[in-house]
């Protein structure tokens, strides 16, 4: 059975669908993209996901339960992780204690010790690379870093599913590459589902398992990263817009 | 000068407290609450007639801040409710004109069925020299028990998971929730813990002036001045513009005269929306 089910899900904004009766899934540990041209209704789907935003119609189910009307932290509570494009880290507190709060809020029945939250925020740092920052303020940290933050804060929590929107763009090639290793590190080791909206093509090929492409939103393909990029389809609904491969 | 300045630290205090209240109500859940000097007031009404009633001064304290956190409860789960689910100006002005018909309507109860003087506790004993100053016992009480709640606060906020997770509802509402934190729970007990804090103002206050039914408007004023000038959402903020304002204020009403102060105030936190908008310390948006 599938870890995430999407069924039908709509989302209208005055009238207009963002989302346009939308059916996906996820398998355990997968990673999954999701891709196509700016105003596709990427971002609207991972917000339905989460809670950010109620569905119009249609369901979400997460492990077999029905989280359609989840507010977000009770979705986040029962192992879905957000990271968002534009960093959401707390500027005025420290890189630890930003990853501790995620520790210690972000799981369910969350009345863990706080030496707990703080030992696991560490161990969390330790592996992403910023335990020698872990006493700056977020707010002195470059873009990358800070990315590199909410991950650690997003998988402090121990979530099965990690919902990545459009993290890598803005980033220079160092940063990309060491960016898609790690995501691909925190699958392997944390045993979580990836669902991976992106813009930067290149590392789509480089690191999705599969990939769902949104047009209009509505699902136009899904399929094995070279298999869909191939499609004349996908060609097409990408016309107009470069497609980032370099 | 030194005893207009003693003076001045004793209000300042008191002051800077009493808009901890008003900024963590507006920082977290957008709400302006008019009703919060009413909430003091009625705090201190509750102590005096516990008094009244044969409790010790103590426990009839503890009656009072009791009696506050119970207010901002029953406010949380009733009328600001649908104030929480608006975003923008509408927040604002539903949270101002819900607030300030509670306002009314407590001051209305109080006045009528209650005289003047609401609440005044007597600290025995004689003056203490302070820098050569006499100062009331009554007064450095109430400066023992503000800078108690005050480093009580800055623990809570800066050591404790719960405070951190207050802060971070404050910077980024969205964010929390993200994190999985659930912004209602926080409200809820920011409310209450409000609630005691206006209860405490009153009661430390009453303990130099007598606090009158009448008092809670002013109470409002001067929470409100304070959160301009402190910037809204921040305890360290409320803290230094309190004492900042409380010094202002002592030195205007010697040097200038009463009726003046209030207006020198209210320039001040125009003065400082117009430089700073984001107040001394406040979370710029």
């Amino acid at each position: 059975m599938a870890l995430l089910e999407l069924d039908q899900v709509e989302k209208h904004f005055g009238g207009l669908p963002a989302v346009d009766g939308v059916t996906v899934w996820a398998d355990d540990g997968e990673i999954l993209a999701i891709v196509g041209p700016n105003g596709a209704g990427k971002s609207t789907l991972l917000k339905l996901i989460v809670g950010l935003e109620t569905p119009s119609g249609g369901s979400v189910n997460f492990g077999g339960e029905d989280i359609t009307q989840d507010p977000p932290h009770r979705v986040r509570q029962r192992g879905i992780a957000m990271v968002q494009q534009t960093p959401r880290s707390f500027p005025s507190m420290t890189v630890l204690e930003n990853v501790a709060i995620g520790a210690l809020f972000g799981r369910a029945g969350s009345h863990r010790e706080e030496e707990e939250a703080l030992e696991s925020a560490e161990e969390v740092l330790s592996f992403v690379g910023l335990a020698d920052r872990r006493l700056d303020y977020v707010g002195n940290l470059n873009l990358h870093q800070q990315r590199f933050v909410e991950l650690a804060r997003a998988i402090s929590g121990q979530p099965k599913l990690l919902l990545l929107d459009e993290v890598m763009a803005g980033l220079n090639d160092a940063e990309l590459s060491a960016s898609i290793e790690l995501v691909r590190t925190i699958r392997d080791r944390y045993e979580v589902t990836v669902i991976w909206v992106e813009h930067v093509m290149k590392a789509v090929m480089s690191l999705a398992e599969r990939v769902v492409v949104l047009d209009f939103g509505k699902v136009l393909t899904e399929g094995l990263p070279e298999d869909v990029m191939r499609e004349q389809s996908v060609i097409e609904a990408y016309l107009g817009e470069e497609i980032k491969l370099a | 000068m030194t005893a207009v300045i003693l003076d001045g630290i004793v209000l300042g205090l008191q002051f800077g407290l009493l808009a901890v209240g008003l900024t963590l109500v507006y920082g977290l859940g957008g709400v302006l609450n008019l009703a919060y000097g009413q909430m003091a007031v009625a705090a201190a009404i509750v102590v005096a007639l516990a008094m009244d009633a044969g409790l010790s001064a103590g426990v009839a304290v503890g009656v009072g801040l009791l009696a506050g956190g119970l207010f901002g409860l029953l406010l949380d789960a009733t009328l600001l409710r649908p104030v929480y689910r608006l975003r923008g100006e509408a927040q604002i002005l539903l949270s101002l004109l819900l607030t300030l018909g509670v306002a009314f309507i407590v001051d209305g109860l109080l006045t009528w069925q209650l005289p003047l003087e609401a609440l005044t506790l007597n600290i025995g004993g004689g003056a203490v020299e302070i820098f050569g100053v006499p100062m009331r016992r009554g007064s450095l009480w109430a400066s023992g028990i503000t800078v108690a709640a005050f480093v009580a606060l800055f623990f809570f906020f800066r050591s404790t998971m719960l405070g951190r997770a207050v802060r971070s509802i404050i910077q980024d509402e969205e964010g929390a929730r993200l994190v999985g934190i659930d912004p209602n729970r926080m409200r809820t007990m920011i409310l209450v813990s409000s609630g005691v804090l206006a209860a405490l103002v009153a009661v430390t206050r009453s303990m130099s002036i007598p606090v009158t039914v009448t008092s809670g408007i002013s109470f409002t004023i001067f929470a409100l001045i304070v959160t301009v000038v402190g910037g809204l959402g921040s305890v360290a903020g409320a803290f230094f513009a309190g004492l900042l304002l409380g010094i202002i204020n002592t030195i205007s009403s010697f040097y200038i005269g009463t009726f003046l102060t209030l207006i020198i105030l209210l320039s001040a936190a125009a003065l400082t929306i117009l430089i700073r908008p984001s107040g001394l310390l406040g979370v710029a948006e």
